[in-house]
This record gives C-alpha cells, structure tokens and sequence, in this order.
C-alpha cells in the first residue's frame, strides 16, 4: 500500500478530475477493497460491483474526503464496507422473499467458501499486539464479533450460525465492542 | 431515542461501522450522522479503530473488466477517443503553459516530429503521462532542447532540436534552476539528436521546486555543489498533468 501522503495525493487530484490520478488510486487500493468486499459478499461478481459502484462513487465525490478526519484507506473501506453490507441485506431479503422458488435454491446452494473469519480476527489481534487484553473474550463471544465484522451477519444470523440466543449475541457484540476499544486506545 | 447522550451516540457508531446496526436502525443512523457532527465523528473514530481488522484480509486482484466499467461510468471513454484534430483541443488544457510556449514560439509548426511519441501515449492509454517538460531556446529565443521525464521515473530524455555547438573535450551541462536556491547538475546532453541520462532521484523529488532548466558548457559532468559556467540555453520547467 502507497503511504497515506500519496494516496491523499492521487484523492485531491481526482476531486479535480485528474483521470490519471484516478487511476492510479483504483490500482493502488482496489485489491484491498475487493478482498473486504468479497468476505462479506462471498460472491466475486457482486463483490466487483458493489467495488465499481464504490469507484464512481469516489470519482463523484473525492471532493468531500477530508484529509484531517480520515485516512484515506479508512475512507474508502468504508465506502466499501456500507455498499457490500447494504448489497449483502438487499439480497437476504430477496432470498428470504423466494424461499421457495429456484432462485432461492440456487442462492442457497452456493457453498461458502470462505475460511473462518476467525482467523483474520486472531491476525489482526495478534499484529495489534492486543491478545492480552482481548484475552476476557472467548470462544463464541470472539467467533461472533469475526463472523458480524468479516461475514457482514447480523446479530440474528450470528445467533442462528453459533445456535445461540439472540440475546445473548446482543450482549457479546457489545462487550466485544467495549473491550476492542479500550484495548485499541489504550495502545495510542 | 435520546441522542444526546454521548454512550449511547457512541454504542450506535460502534455497531453502525462493525454492521450489527441493521435495517431501519441503520438507516435512522445514516441520517442522523448527515445531521449531527458529533454522530458523524463518532463513527470516523470507529472506522479509524476497526481499520487495522480490514487490514488482516488478504487483497484480491479484480478482474480487468471492473475497471473498463468504471472508466466508462465516469466519462473516461471519451477522452480516449479523441485524436486527429480533436486531439489538440483535449490537449489544450492538460499542457497548459508548455503548450503556450509551444505555440509561441511555432515549434509545433517547426518540428511536428517531436510530438509523435506524445501523440502515440495519448492514442494508447487514452492520457498523458504525468511528466515534467523543459523547454530550452538560445539566447535569440530559438527552440534548442526539449526535456522531459516522467512524474516518477528517474530517466530524463531530451531531444535537441537544432545542434549545440561545442569543442571537443567539452560536454553540455542540463541545470535544474530551483525556486529557491543554487543550480544543481541533473546530467549531461548529447549536441544533436536525441538522449536520455538518469538523474540521481525521481522527477518529482528533483523538479517540483524547479521552475526553470539550464545548459551550460563544462569542462566535464558537474558535480554537485559546483558553480555552473555562463547558460548558453534556459526554458521553463512545467509539470504536464
């Protein structure tokens, strides 16, 4: 990945219509992007299109980055992050809504092949250097907060993948939440 | 729901970014932070925090088709079309100043050649590439040395319009004038034709400060921190993107 100085280099030009510099953004962070799209999508064709639906959307409006609240990486991710989410929950639906027609079989025959994002989760723990501190939440409690932030589940989906009460879901999220942010600004 | 409270502003953020916040909780939230400063801040701090997680998963190349897609959706098609007699009116504003002094001083007219290469990058990729250009004309205003690198490459090739003289012995000397400051040697040019030699960093680490290029003749390379001999040739360094 290019430092974060260029990347707002090659933002602030395309806000300016700079086609090359547009380019050069695309080739730099779209297989980042694509990879966190693909986790939640699970699908390569609609992971590239919620990552071109991101990219006109960033030619559009580069303008409104801002430098001091985001890093660049941060910003697109985020982008990405929301479209595949919303393509993800648009597309539950849709299955739930056919359940009963082909499509819904055809959807529901997609075998996932996706590791376990619970090994991203240890990565990042582990190049964070946050175990220690992560070390309260465990076993299902950490295989959800994976599964929701990796796969995009929501806290029904995850109950129903770890055969779990929603509730108690709710709360492990939650906690989980909590403690990642004390251990992560307690680093700072 | 009472927003005001910052815990619950920040618990809302939280679960907005990990994605736990669906439906029409989710959507509340997305007008709530295009509402409210402080919900909008709270959930750029959460993206900030949970970036290094998106950081663990392993990036995937997109196919080449993606960006055919995107390129075509915001309008880059047509600049790639341009050629023949549009070709100059899509120039115009990328060359900027380069191109007025061109265009001054007839050069274009006078040495058509030394814009195929130009012509062929546009016709290919559909752009210019980003370069620094130098254009250097004699004491009488003539067109001499045509200079150019690309914005990251370290190779600047130049083409010599009209012969240099020079004594046997002797080399010609190309200067970068900067700003602010002494002349610093970026390395020497053949007296006809063309040549390229590579400088001691890139373009854009050299040239961004450079407003003016000089040539001079010495007895050998110069080195750096030595004082040039008179200019026999100097032009406008411009950045072409």
């Amino acid at each position: 990945m290019p430092p974060v100085a260029e990347l707002q280099d090659l933002l602030s030009r395309t806000a300016l219509g700079d086609r090359t510099a547009f380019r050069r953004l695309y080739d730099a962070t779209a297989p980042s992007l694509l990879g966190v799209a693909l986790r939640i999508l699970n699908r390569r064709d609609r992971a590239e299109d919620v990552l071109q639906e991101a990219f006109v959307n960033v030619w559009h409006s580069a303008g409104k980055y801002v430098a001091t609240a985001s890093q660049p990486m941060t910003w697109l991710t985020a982008i990405v992050r929301n479209k595949a989410l919303d393509t993800l929950r648009g597309e539950a639906r849709h299955v739930a809504y056919s359940l009963d027609d082909e499509a819904g079989e055809a959807a529901r025959d997609i075998a996932d092949e996706r590791p376990n994002p619970l090994g991203l989760l240890e990565q990042a723990v582990d190049s964070l250097q946050i175990r220690d501190c992560l070390a309260v939440i465990q076993g299902s409690q950490r295989q959800c907060l994976a599964l929701a932030y990796y796969h995009g589940m929501s806290h029904s989906e995850c109950a129903a993948h770890l055969g779990a009460p929603i509730g108690s879901v709710k709360v492990w999220i939650r906690r989980g939440l909590d403690k990642l942010k004390r251990c992560l600004d307690g680093r700072r | 729901m009472n927003y005001d409270r910052p815990d619950l502003l920040d618990r809302l953020a939280a679960e907005y970014v990990f994605g736990t916040l669906t439906g029409g909780a989710r959507r509340r939230f997305e007008r709530l932070r295009r509402a409210m400063p402080a919900a909008e801040e709270a959930v750029r701090a959460w993206e900030a925090r949970l970036m290094p997680l998106a950081e663990a998963v392993p990036p995937v190349a997109p196919q080449a088709d993606v960006w055919t897609a995107i390129d075509r959706r915001t309008g880059g098609g047509r600049a790639a079309v341009a050629s023949g007699g549009g070709l100059w009116t899509w120039l115009r504003p990328a060359l900027g100043l380069a191109f007025g002094v061109l265009a001054t001083l007839g050069v274009v007219r006078l040495y058509p050649t030394a814009f195929v290469p130009v012509d062929q990058i546009v016709q290919e990729r559909g752009a210019l590439p980003a370069s620094y250009v130098g254009l250097l004309t004699d004491k009488d205003g003539v067109p001499t040395v045509l200079a150019s690198s690309t914005r990251h490459g370290t190779r600047m090739t130049v083409k010599i319009l009209r012969p240099i003289e020079v004594s046997p012995g002797k080399v010609l000397q190309m200067w970068a004038l900067p700003r602010e400051g002494a002349p610093f040697p970026l390395g020497t040019i053949p007296s006809r034709d063309k040549g390229e030699f590579t400088m001691s960093d890139t373009s854009e680490k050299l040239l961004s400060n450079v407003p003016r290029l000089a040539v001079s003749i010495e007895d050998g390379p110069a080195a750096a921190g030595t004082t040039p001999s008179p200019f026999i040739l100097t032009g406008h360094c411009v950045k072409l993107w």
